[in-house]
């Protein structure tokens, strides 16, 4: 393709529609018609006094109707949970700014919602600006639970802490104390598309975090580690939420973060739980009868840009999440640098993302959980797979050792494709035969089934298993001619 | 180092890394996963019957050459009992369609298949080399878009065809899901992914090659040494769909399944039964009988403004308000002919070969 020609925007200005002002109505502020506007949300000017409703209007909105009973709608300045609230904070920008507007709408006196004027006469501007710090000031990644445990304790001291790491999901004692079923625990060989699991005994891999170690280095691809994080933090704060009689688990995923997610959701095959990532209701242990936890994501119509400004004008420390090395080549950075980079020339995309999959619904009738991400699962995902990319013109069979059973058909359409998919740049460093150990409540639910099935067959526990081709051949070897 | 053996048959030596699935394989078992994988597609969607006439939308570039070979080959293989045809639209661009309508004639001869051409000028009374002079270079893809879906109906109308296939590929269809999403059409996001779209009155249309890669189709027909133009619009300024497009392409570069998870996505969800049940009806243009959510379809809005000089009419609300506000159309505008839906006999005839 040449370069001056087929709408290179860079050369040819006249194919390129006319950008809109970045206001277009005035530079007065659009609620009080008084004051300067300061800050420009989606071609509408706030003032300083008047952006703290808009917040606020809008965590309610998007928080209330899920906690208070129908009649309990009015303006009342209080939340009626049926239980308690967990909210999840990793020390980024959106959980820093979502506890800051919880606590001053919902814990302490509403003129607390002004932001107050914290420079204590230092400069915050020009060449003392935040941006102008080194940015890599360490290269590795930090332990950042010391400094939210001090943060809680100076600012937010009528809460409690409860620190949660990711090698928790493989931690015994961590599933113990939030009431998890009894299991043994079960590991997975990733180099099979099927997925064969096999119990490993407690003193193969005891310690949490080699196990969370080996399990995040198994997976092929930088996405694929992306996923399990998200996945293992989801999974943690929702089994937390169980232990602590919350009702709900708050998270502060902003519009754009929102709209980042949804997209990546889409491009890694998470189609049928899209409706989930908005918003979801979450069965502990899968079971239907007990009641659900509901997690809300009150900042979803909060941009990122609102959110660094109310951190910026309320001198909100934001501790920062650290980022994986090796994440930016994921789907996940892939998607907030486009995603980010198109909210510049076009506003409104974040927000007609975020509306249009709140327009979406699965098209088929889920047949239960993923037993990985526990969201719902499609009916016929393995067959769809193998039909429209053949991968093996002969059956494939497990190693050796003794298996349970394949675990693709347990797994939903994403997480499946989490553990198999690879790339030309693939990072797994597994081999054959070499276990990948599962979060407990994998583990829990693959017990669990077996347990069904050797119930199901009158006492005995069986073993499933594929047969291999060479099996079958020493069975029948006597009858073959050749 | 050893050669590396085919991860499929596990005979012959690899020769290439497919870019669906990242295996090495052999030249024998490409073809063969490729044309299976398509025979799939057919097979599970039910796409044709023994006996139908399917017009393949032939543009002389590469998705719709390997698809004119794929589908004879398949056609022949499994015996489906099709008569196929080659359908072509000139948009009357100058330098852009000639090559690729020598292409669509070469294949026309070495596959026995009879061919029409249909050009914007016979139908329209416009080329898109007029129609660009009288709007300039912005939104001139929609016209071409619309001009070209109506165009193709009525080419397969005139050779009395059931169905029309295309070579819109795995990556067309992903880029076109996220776009939809990003646009917020929630309308197009529903349809965007089937396999066989067919109004009431409209020709059945239909893609086998949703799940092909866009690299195997290149790859295809590198091996099969099929021959195709590549030839970029002149007039192409879709800006936004180009963003779309660089996003997929570092997508499927950070993990090659991304564009076939993003079909899977697309398939899985639907539109809300409640945001459904306020879409506009299908009904039909009362001036040219083709499909139409409004009284009058896309391509006599476009036309009509076009021929009252105020094309952006059938862009913009506001052009539309100016139209409207200066009277009802005049009676010696040029218009669409009447849309007949197959009539179970050929209107034209069409080239054969000897």
């Amino acid at each position: 393709m040449s370069a001056d020609a087929c709408g290179n925007p860079a050369v040819e200005t006249e194919a390129t529609m006319d950008r809109r002002l970045k206001y277009d109505r005035s530079k007065a502020c659009i609620k009080c018609k008084i004051n300067a506007g300061r800050i420009v949300v989606r071609h509408a000017v706030y003032c300083k006094d008047c952006f703290p409703t808009l917040l606020s209007t809008k965590v309610k909105r998007s928080l209330e109707p899920h906690i208070n009973p129908r009649t309990e709608l009015s303006r009342r300045k209080s939340l009626k949970a049926s239980g308690n609230l967990l909210i999840g904070f990793s020390g980024g920008l959106g959980s820093t700014v979502l506890l800051d507007l919880i606590s001053k709408i919902y814990l302490s006196n509403r003129n607390e919602l002004r932001p107050q004027d914290p420079t204590d006469g230092k400069a915050r501007g020009g060449k003392d600006h935040p941006r102008n710090e080194p940015v890599w000031q360490k290269a590795s990644m930090t332990d950042r639970g010391d400094e939210i445990k001090s943060l809680m304790q100076d600012k937010y001291q009528n809460l409690e802490l409860i620190a949660l790491r990711l090698e928790d999901a493989f931690d015994r004692k961590w599933w113990d104390q939030v009431g998890g079923r009894a299991s043994t625990d079960v590991a997975i060989d990733v180099t099979n598309e099927d997925l064969y699991s096999r119990s490993i005994s407690t003193s193969d891999m005891s310690d949490p975090i080699q196990k969370l170690r080996s399990y995040l280095s198994a997976l092929p691809t930088h996405t694929a580690i992306d996923n399990a994080i998200r996945t293992l933090t989801r999974l943690l704060l929702l089994h937390t939420a169980r232990r602590t009689q919350s009702s709900h688990l708050l998270l502060g995923t902003s519009l754009t973060s929102l709209s980042i997610r949804l997209i990546s959701s889409i491009s890694e095959g998470g189609g049928f739980a899209i409706r989930e990532e908005a918003q979801e209701e979450w069965h502990p242990g899968n079971s239907s009868s007990s009641l659900p936890i509901r997690l809300i994501r009150p900042m979803q119509e909060i941009t990122m840009k609102e959110c660094s400004l109310w951190a910026w004008w309320n001198d909100l420390y934001v501790i920062g999440k650290e980022k994986r090395p090796g994440g930016k080549q994921g789907i996940a950075a892939l998607t907030k640098d486009f995603i980010v980079g198109l909210e510049r020339d076009y506003p409104s995309t974040v927000s007609t993302i975020a509306r249009t999959c709140a327009k979406l619904a699965p098209k088929a009738e889920a047949v239960g959980s993923c037993i990985l991400c526990e969201r719902p699962l499609q009916p016929g995902v393995q067959e769809w797979k193998s039909r429209i990319s053949i991968r093996a013109t002969a059956p494939s069979s497990p190693s050796s050792a003794p298996v349970l059973r394949s675990l693709a058909p347990l797994l939903c359409y994403s997480c499946h494709t989490s553990l198999t998919s690879r790339s030309s740049k693939s990072i797994s460093t597994k081999s054959e035969n070499s276990p990948t150990p599962l979060p407990f409540w994998a583990s829990a639910h693959l017990n669990a089934l077996n347990t069904v099935n050797a119930k199901d067959e009158g006492g005995d526990v069986w073993i499933t298993r594929r047969v291999g081709h060479n099996e079958m051949k020493g069975a029948i070897g006597e009858f073959l001619l050749e | 180092m050893a050669p590396k053996i085919c991860a499929l048959c596990q005979n012959a030596k690899a020769i290439l890394k497919r870019p669906k699935t990242g295996q090495q394989i052999c030249k024998d078992c490409f073809f063969y996963v490729f044309e299976t994988e398509v025979h799939n597609t057919i097979n599970e969607a039910k796409l044709f019957s023994r006996g139908d006439r399917v017009a393949i939308g032939a543009s002389g570039g590469k998705d719709s050459t390997v698809l004119a070979y794929v589908l004879k080959t398949l056609n022949e293989r499994y015996d489906y009992g099709l008569n196929l045809f080659l359908l072509s639209i000139d948009e009357g661009i100058t330098g852009y369609r000639d090559d690729s309508l020598e292409t669509v004639k070469r294949n026309q001869q070495q596959y026995s298949m009879p061919l029409k051409i249909l050009s914007y000028d016979e139908l329209y009374g416009w080329t898109m080399d007029r129609i660009v002079s009288q709007i300039g270079k912005k939104n001139n893809c929609t016209f071409c878009g619309v001009f070209r879906r109506q165009a193709l109906d009525r080419g397969a109308a005139l050779l009395n065809v059931d169905h029309i296939v295309t070579g819109h590929n795995a990556d067309d269809i992903a880029e076109t899901v996220l776009m939809n999403i990003m646009r917020g059409d929630i309308a197009r996001l529903g349809r965007c992914t089937s396999i066989v779209t067919q109004g009431e009155d409209t020709i059945k249309r239909s893609k086998p090659f949703k799940y092909a890669y866009e690299k195997e189709i290149v790859m295809y027909a590198y091996f099969k040494k099929l021959d195709y133009f590549s030839t970029e619009c002149i007039y192409s300024p879709d800006a936004y769909r180009g963003h779309a497009r660089t996003f997929l392409k570092d997508l499927e570069a950070a993990r090659p399944s991304a564009i076939i998870d993003i079909i899977h996505s697309g398939e899985a969800f639907e539109i809300r039964e409640e945001i459904r049940a306020n879409q506009k009806a299908q009904q039909t243009c009362t001036r040219c009988g083709y499909m139409s959510s409004n009284d009058l379809c896309k391509a006599c809005t476009l036309l009509e403004g076009l021929e009252r000089g105020m094309a952006a009419s059938g862009i913009t609300d506001r052009a539309r308000k100016k139209l409207d506000a200066e009277g009802p159309a005049p009676d010696n505008i040029r218009t669409i002919p009447f849309f007949q839906p197959p009539s179970g006999h050929p209107l034209v005839a069409v080239e054969t070969t000897a």
